[in-house]
């Protein structure tokens, strides 16, 4: 009786999934679009959330949902009339596109199915269950993303920051919004205080159950963002240089950290397993704080007044 | 206790799918971030739910994000530029 009634809302959500996506590929507006986007964000989340993966259930829930939501919508508010129309792309090229994505879709299933064949091997899962009582954590995905795996995190993070310099690079942020009206200003006054205190408590959650430094930061970035939707003056980015030092925060402690670990043991990331659990936090803290400011700054859609000495000081 | 708990998810999941539907028809677009909040909501419980027949608590973590951040998802929404202030 379980497990067939919740095959039924396993066969929904399939067919939700695909239905939404069709429907973003083809709204008629870009608007619609977006919109269609957002849900099939949601049904992706609970689709995790029915694979039993909360961790990715939750990335998906507050990055993909939620913050690329705002921040679509954020876009969707800087096109002109005429964006609207779509323009067809030429034959080659949607043949090109259609042809890397077949070999990658090809290469994923190569190496899903050599994953699954070489079980002969011990399963991956079970030497991060054997080896979990040396990382710090008691929280698999954690241990994984940031002490097995910790290089692979470490270049996340430097993926991240190249995006947010791209970004700054564009020109100037979007234009300031207005001041709300009240019942948004009162909302918006409420819910501000509640993202950060939920990010704070998913990076502390983040050593024994799912949450950690990305969700975190989303949940920081969203505040921010929030604070900009209502036009609140009162919250200001800080001045350039600490802008900057918040931006690179989370690469240089991860790679200050990688260098002490590789002069002390010898190899590059190998925390050692009496500290790991405090280098982990400490980690995770500066990453978040860099992944709001970088999630934050994308989303103004250029570099903000602050970013840049020489414009808040023309005389300088 | 489990069979409505299970009973409860089909009924959400249904609704889920029928207000998806009403998406999909003509609306306007606040119509449709309207039916969105009303699938965010849907997808909260669905994941309560969730969290009990699976054991899983975690999942009511991941309801938490969803639920507040749906919320910033609307005010974007309706949220307009100083330019287009007067529009």
């Amino acid at each position: 009786m379980k497990a067939g009634a919740l095959l039924y809302l396993d066969l929904i959500m399939v067919i939700l999934m695909l239905v939404l996506a069709i429907g973003a590929l083809h709204a008629r507006s870009l608007r619609h679009a977006v919109i269609l986007f957002i849900v099939f964000g949601l049904v992706v989340a609970l689709a995790w959330a029915r694979l039993r993966a909360p961790d990715i259930a939750l990335a998906e829930a507050a990055i993909g949902s939620g913050l690329a939501g705002a921040l679509l919508l954020a876009a969707l508010r800087d096109r002109r009339p005429g964006d609207d129309a779509t323009r067809r792309a030429p034959v080659w090229q949607s043949v090109a596109v259609g042809g890397l994505v077949t070999a990658l879709v090809v290469l994923l299933a190569w190496a899903f199915l050599e994953v699954q064949g070489g079980r002969a091997n011990e399963p991956l899962a079970n030497i991060v269950q054997a080896t979990l009582h040396e990382s710090g954590v008691s929280n698999p995905v954690t241990a994984v993303l940031l002490n097995f795996r910790a290089y692979d995190t470490l270049l996340e993070l430097t993926v991240l920051l190249a995006a947010l310099l791209g970004v700054m690079s564009l020109g100037p942020q979007r234009s300031p919004m207005r001041a709300a009206e009240p019942m948004a200003a009162g909302l918006i006054g409420w819910l501000i205080p509640l993202l950060i205190l939920a990010g704070g408590y998913l990076l502390w959650v983040g050593a024994h159950a799912p949450g950690g430094a990305f969700q975190a930061g989303a949940l920081l970035a969203a505040a921010a963002v929030l604070a900009h939707l209502g036009g609140r003056r009162e919250f200001q980015l800080p001045g350039h240089t600490r802008l900057r030092l918040l931006a690179v925060a989370g690469c240089a402690v991860f790679t200050l950290v990688g260098v002490s670990t590789l002069l002390g043991s010898g190899v590059l990331l190998q925390l050692p397993s009496d500290w790991a659990g405090g280098l982990i936090l400490l980690i995770e803290l500066f990453a978040t704080a860099s992944i709001a400011t970088a999630l934050f700054l994308v989303y103004l859609g250029g570099h903000p007044p602050s970013w840049n000495s020489r414009e808040v000081h023309p005389d300088a | 206790m489990t069979e409505m708990l299970i009973l409860a998810v089909v009924v959400l999941g249904a609704t889920f799918a029928l207000a998806l539907l009403g998406m999909l028809r003509q609306g306007t677009p606040t119509d449709r971030i309207l039916i969105a909040q009303l699938l965010g909501s849907n997808g909260v419980g669905l994941l309560l739910l969730l969290a009990l027949l699976q054991e899983q608590l975690a999942l009511l973590d991941v309801a938490l994000v969803l639920a507040i951040l749906s919320v910033v998802v609307v005010i974007a929404f309706t949220r307009r530029g100083k330019e287009q202030a007067d529009a």
